[in-house]
């Protein structure tokens, strides 16, 4: 059987940095093949020159045995080949059927727009139907939910004429539930004739729905293997390069202590349309307890950091009491940090780092205001750097020549890490960690948990909110579903996934 | 106030409104491909001498704006190249144009000996039959860019909201990573908007001193380039409430010569403050009254090489 | 219409299609290294990319590189309007700097242009675009013409007063802005454009109408007293420039030494991680921005009781690009900025003789400075971005 895309030697490098290194790749017709590695291994970047988003530097690519090259995605999409990407191309202001008119091509014969937009539409609910999707094409995209969206971009792929399909991480905004669903649906289109191609970092859903499965690892292509003949632990050796001891549950050394924080009742203003981000949050965290708030993004786990933080857009009920300092609502951020709330935001380099200042620079501010570097009038820059220099290596944070680099020079691992040693350089008694492991390795994320356990064995009150369920669950002696503003339900440690899985489910 | 007062401030209104609608509309076409276009001030500058030049050199008012519009889109040239190709800072890039436009049409002025030298204008043409009505017939007397910019504004929201190409320019401009993932080709569009829109922009400076005026002075759009900009915020992107707004600033733009005629005493410098002393009161009333900029294009001022953080 | 089958057949060109080529598009400087972020399309065979760093000494050279070729440009367009091209080097260097009465009176041009070049500085290290640097001189003016008007103070006191009430005024007139920009997100860019206009309307009716000299009929006001003056310190230096001077090292140690400039650095990068990492991002941001309008009202005050004598009608004209222009020039960079500004001060003397001499008109220096700021401003394409040929054909 001829293959239906295949990339061989292929060489990309970024700005001096080398993401691919002589990776190959081939996707047969009819089969699901699942592209598996770590965060960083390139398979997005191989999947975009596939796509017809990045000119390869050296290498070849064929279309059902043909080399071809390609000037755009355009160009791409000529060939039968359509990408859904991690994060979705849609104008949010138009509707679906606006959105999928940009991407279909030019019509044989001049229509005026209103005949191509009926024809659009009709061509939409058609296919819809056709796949079970139930879109209605004249809805705005910003009045979809994530999943919908998502299936927005896969008719708009289908209906472009894509018979190789890429997905590009695509269960990682859905639920279980939503992700069976999907998986499933682009199974049938593959059993149907196309070609498949699954981009992830989930073992499950290797095993599950794909194949075949090819190992990328720091830009290079490992393995080509079937999974019904691969074991979980075989595939994480291939991905990481070494094994690494499955990470359990380590339940805390200490009984928790009493409640740090407790959240009663908040919410942010209601939308015009009367939906509010936050709708009545209720949550007790404990001195010494790591409490796991999981659940599908989208669902106020931002906004619900944001109010602990002390950032923008403060809801405007309910109350946030703090042991022994009252309502937290009434505190400045920068008075937060001096009594000791940590905070590791998701966004690294949206809230916790900025990257054109230098490591030092990033380091100091969250203490500068204490004085301990010099008063108002004079910043004593040696004490700064001294200490930057310390903490860099007592956290190793890699990569840092001189502490004066700027930080956006580091690695993903080691700005978290940089983001930790000023976090938690000064015991903390309250802990966020808002996705702390997103984009890092296995190992950088094993680093990462180490910390929080031991923050938590020193007292600390630990808040961990991830979109990622096995983190959750490793780290976490609490559970807490959190959907449509609230929390929908607690688990206690040993949790049960499915039930879990249950409760997140009825969002958005 | 008399009848025949408020008559003539109606129909001196549109006389006012027109530089303000033009430049607005023009803003509007390069802002909803993501270009903030903040040199409407100096390619109303760049419009105005262009028209008065041709004016002087050829005698047809017709001809000299057509030239106005041609000679402020080749300026504008200056600005894309800078803002798309370059990525330079569009503020920055907005504010050299300006000062650019400001001395170079200074420049040309007064070398080629052009300040002050009157021209013949263009006649009043009546919107036969409402203009046969007696007294209210006044105010359907205009001259013909009067009439003809209801229709320009037409076509430009037409354009926008009905044709295929109008919904590209949109998508360029609310998400270019998505409009480029779709294929279209973003620094093309932004281009042809900044000279289109520019295009528009030089010819409400032309209307200013070919039309209105009839002469140039050095610096004489006073201000009204900033002005339209303000307006496009006020009026959300939208070319029907660009006219609307212009309605009012020409509305009361008109007004302070009636006042004078009518023979109420206002102390003369701050009467000539009402239209940037109305431009602030309204950005603050936009500002009380917005929840949200859910109109504003979504990548407005962003050169295209810019990502969302993620 | 796309066909939404998936048995069709296909056609397969096998070398590049027609669609014509496209815009690169690169990704915002701030993403980590090992992120990857959107990259270029191809464009023809040529890739853009965004640098991460570039070194010092390449940014001097491009910088320079610039420099040369927006004087290039000037020197072009005065050839073309009449300066003989042998006297352009003479004029510019020779007078200004050789010249004992021309380098004064750079001294006395330079006072207020630093003046006001730190006043762009500070504001523009607080994001904030302080557009209205003309309205908060003249506001600068008018305070201190307002002390001499009314005689407030002992007569040892008259200057010291006369200083303050500039500082307030221009500080007063750049709080509103301010304040609608932190408060309700009014863009600070028309806002202070506004209130440019209007300054200048009521400096009009102030000189045309209640203050206006009675002893001539000229749009100024009454000369000020000799003790309202600035002194001059000797050689014919007046002592604005000595002010100049010792705010510009205000400055420095406001954005080098002071925890402040940390702050700034943070809102200025970005402010949201300046917000969260605890940094107090409004009072930075008021004091930033007041500051920067006192120095403005200051600069006013310069030209008021340091050159001109009196409250007059165009002072302030020019100045409020031209402070843009510095800091843009100057990266924000006290220091550099005071270099900076000595340089435009040469440029409006050099200006006036050429209106004198060759009947060149006064505008040709603004069209000079946009000139130079539109080369300086695109040369940073260089530093910012790379292009590189990619794709050639497969080979491996």
């Amino acid at each position: 059987m001829p293959n239906a895309l295949e990339l061989t030697g292929i060489r990309k490098s970024f700005d001096g940095f080398a993401a691919l290194t002589d990776a190959r790749f081939s996707a047969r017709w009819g089969e699901v093949h699942a592209l598996l590695g770590e965060n960083g291994a390139g398979k997005s970047s191989l999947m975009n020159i596939a796509a017809g988003l990045y000119a390869p530097e050296a290498g070849q690519l064929l279309v059902d045995d043909n080399p071809v090259r390609f000037t755009g995605p355009r160009d791409a999409a000529k060939h039968r080949i359509g990408m859904v990407h991690q994060h979705f191309k849609l104008v949010r202001p138009f509707t679906v059927a606006q959105n999928i008119l940009l991407t279909a091509p030019p019509p044989a014969e001049f229509q005026s727009h209103g005949e191509r937009l009926r024809e659009i539409t009709r061509d939409i609910r058609n296919k819809a139907a056709e796949l079970g999707f139930d879109i209605d094409p004249s809805k705005r995209v910003d009045a979809l939910s994530v999943a919908e969206q998502q299936r927005v971009e896969i008719l708009k792929v289908l209906l472009a004429g894509a018979r190789i399909l890429i997905l590009d991480e695509p269960t990682a905004v859905l639920t279980d539930q939503e992700a069976a669903r999907l998986l499933q649906t682009v199974q049938g289109l593959a059993r149907k004739g196309a070609a498949v191609v699954l981009v992830t970092h989930k073992m499950a859903d290797v095993k599950t729905y794909a194949d075949r499965v090819t190992v990328m690892r720091g830009g290079r292509t490992v393995a080509t293997l079937q999974p019904s003949e691969t074991s979980v632990a075989e595939l994480v050796k291939l991905t990481v390069g070494e094994s690494i001891a499955a990470q359990g549950f380590q339940p805390p050394a200490a009984p928790r202590g009493p409640v740090r924080l407790s959240v009663r009742g908040l919410r942010t203003p209601a939308s015009p349309e009367g939906r509010r981000v936050l709708d009545g949050v209720d949550l007790d965290l404990h001195a010494g307890e790591i409490y796991g708030l999981a659940g599908v993004g989208g669902n106020g786990q931002g906004e619900l950091a944001g109010a602990i933080m002390g950032l923008e857009g403060e809801p405007t009920e309910g109350e946030m009491r703090l042991e022994g300092h009252g309502d937290l609502k009434t505190m400045p951020a920068s008075v937060r940090r001096s009594i000791g709330i940590a905070a590791i935001p998701a966004d690294r380099y949206g809230l916790a780092l900025a990257g054109g200042l230098s490591v030092a620079e990033n380091y100091a501010i969250g203490r500068v205001h204490t004085g301990c570097y010099g008063p108002v009038w004079r910043l004593r820059r040696n004490r700064i750097q001294s200490d930057t220099q310390e903490a860099v290596r007592v956290f190793d944070v890699q990569g840092v020549r001189s502490v004066a680099q700027k930080a956006a020079l580091l690695s993903g691992g080691n700005a978290q890490k940089l983001v930790l040693a000023r976090e938690f350089g000064k015991s903390p008694m309250l802990v966020l960690a808002h996705s702390p492991s997103r984009g890092l390795d296995v190992r950088a994320s094993a680093e990462v948990h180490a910390r929080l356990r031991a923050a938590r064995d020193s007292g600390a009150a630990v808040l961990l909110i991830s979109e990622d369920l096995d983190e959750v669950l490793q780290l976490a002696d609490r559970v807490g579903v959190m959907t449509r503003g609230r929390i929908a339900g607690e688990f206690a440690q040993p949790a049960d996934r499915q039930a879990i899985g249950q409760a997140m489910v009825d969002h958005g | 106030m008399n009848g025949g007062i408020v008559l003539n401030w109606l129909a001196s209104t549109p006389d006012f409104a027109v530089p303000y609608a033009l430049a607005a509309l023009g803003l509007i076409i390069c802002e909803r491909a993501g270009v903030l276009a903040l040199g409407a001030e100096g390619l109303m500058l760049v419009g105005a001498l262009a028209g008065i030049g041709a004016q002087i050199v050829i005698g047809q008012p017709a001809v000299s704006l057509v030239l106005a519009m041609l000679a402020a889109s080749v300026v504008s040239v200056l600005f894309a190249v800078m803002v798309i190709w370059l990525r330079v800072n569009q503020v920055i890039a907005g504010l050299a144009l300006v000062f650019f436009c400001q001395g170079l049409t200074a420049l040309v002025g007064s070398m080629a000996e052009w300040t002050n030298h009157a021209t013949e204008g263009i006649g009043a043409m009546g919107l036969w039959p409402l203009s046969l009505l007696p007294g209210v017939g006044k105010l359907f007397e205009q001259n013909a860019m009067v009439w003809l910019t209801p229709p320009i504004f037409g076509a430009v929201a037409w354009f926008f909201a009905r044709t295929s190409a109008g919904l590209r320019l949109r998508a360029v401009g609310e998400n270019p990573q998505a409009a480029d993932a779709a294929g279209i080709r973003v620094t093309a569009w932004r281009f042809a908007a900044v000279l289109a829109g520019s295009a528009l922009v030089g010819l409400a400076g032309a209307y200013i001193s070919v039309v209105s005026t009839k002469l140039w002075i050095a610096g004489m759009t006073g201000g009204r380039g900033w002005i339209a900009v303000g307006l496009v915020i006020f009026a959300r992107w939208s070319p029907w409430k660009a006219l609307a707004g212009a309605l009012l600033f020409g509305c009361i733009e008109a007004l302070i010569p009636q006042l004078a005629a009518a023979g109420v005493q206002l102390p003369q410098y701050f009467v000539m403050m009402t239209p940037y002393a109305v431009t602030l009161g309204v950005m603050v009333w936009v500002a009380l009254s917005r929840r949200g900029a859910d109109e504003e294009p979504g990548a407005l001022g962003q050169p295209y090489v810019r990502e969302e953080r993620r | 219409m796309a066909d939404a089958s998936l048995m069709a057949d296909m056609a397969v060109p096998s070398s590049t299609s027609s669609t014509p080529p496209k815009a690169s598009s690169a990704v915002a400087h701030e993403a980590p290294r090992n992120a990857q972020p959107v990259q270029p399309l191809a464009r023809r065979r040529y890739a853009l990319e965004i640098r991460q760093h570039m070194p010092w000494r390449w940014q001097a050279l491009i910088l320079a590189a610039a420099l040369l070729a927006g004087f290039a440009i000037s020197a072009a367009i005065l050839i073309a309007a009449g300066v003989p091209a042998d006297e352009l080097a003479n004029e510019f260097v020779m007078q200004t700097f050789f010249d004992g009465q021309n380098f004064r009176a750079v001294l006395f041009q330079a006072a207020p242009m630093i003046l006001v070049g730190l006043a762009g500085c500070v504001a523009f290290r607080a994001r904030f675009w302080n557009l209205g640097l003309e309205g908060q001189m003249i506001w600068g003016a008018i305070g201190a013409t307002a002390v001499s008007m009314w005689q407030i103070g002992p007569e040892n006191l008259r200057l010291p007063l006369m200083f303050i009430a500039a500082i307030c005024c221009g500080l007063l007139w750049v709080l509103g802005p301010a304040w609608l920009k932190l408060k309700l997100g009014v863009n600070e860019i028309i806002s202070t454009l506004m209130l440019n206009y209007m300054a200048a309307n009521f400096l009009l009716h102030l000189v045309y109408g209640s203050w206006k000299d009675p002893k001539d009929n000229f749009p100024y006001s009454p000369q000020f007293r000799l003790f309202e003056r600035l002194p001059e310190l000797g050689a014919g230096i007046g002592s604005s420039i000595l002010l100049a001077g010792v705010v510009a090292l205000l400055a420095w140690w406001l954005a080098s030494v002071s925890r402040m400039g940390l702050y700034l650095r943070f809102v200025d990068a970005n402010p949201r991680v300046a917000h969260a990492s605890g940094v107090p991002v409004r009072r930075t941001i008021y004091g930033a921005v007041l500051l920067s309008g006192a120095m403005a009202g200051l600069a006013g005050f310069a030209v008021a009781a340091g050159q001109e004598g009196r409250l007059t009608q165009a002072f302030y004209q020019g100045y409020g690009f031209s402070g843009i222009l510095i800091a843009f020039l100057a990266r924000n960079n006290p220091l550099a900025a005071t270099v900076v500004a000595l340089l435009v001060a040469a440029l409006f003397v050099t200006g006036r003789s050429l209106q004198v001499f060759y009947q060149v008109p006064f505008s040709m220096v603004q069209l000079i400075q946009a000139v130079i700021v539109v080369c300086v401003a695109s040369s940073d394409f260089f530093i910012r971005h790379r292009l590189r040929r990619v794709g050639g054909e497969a080979v491996q």
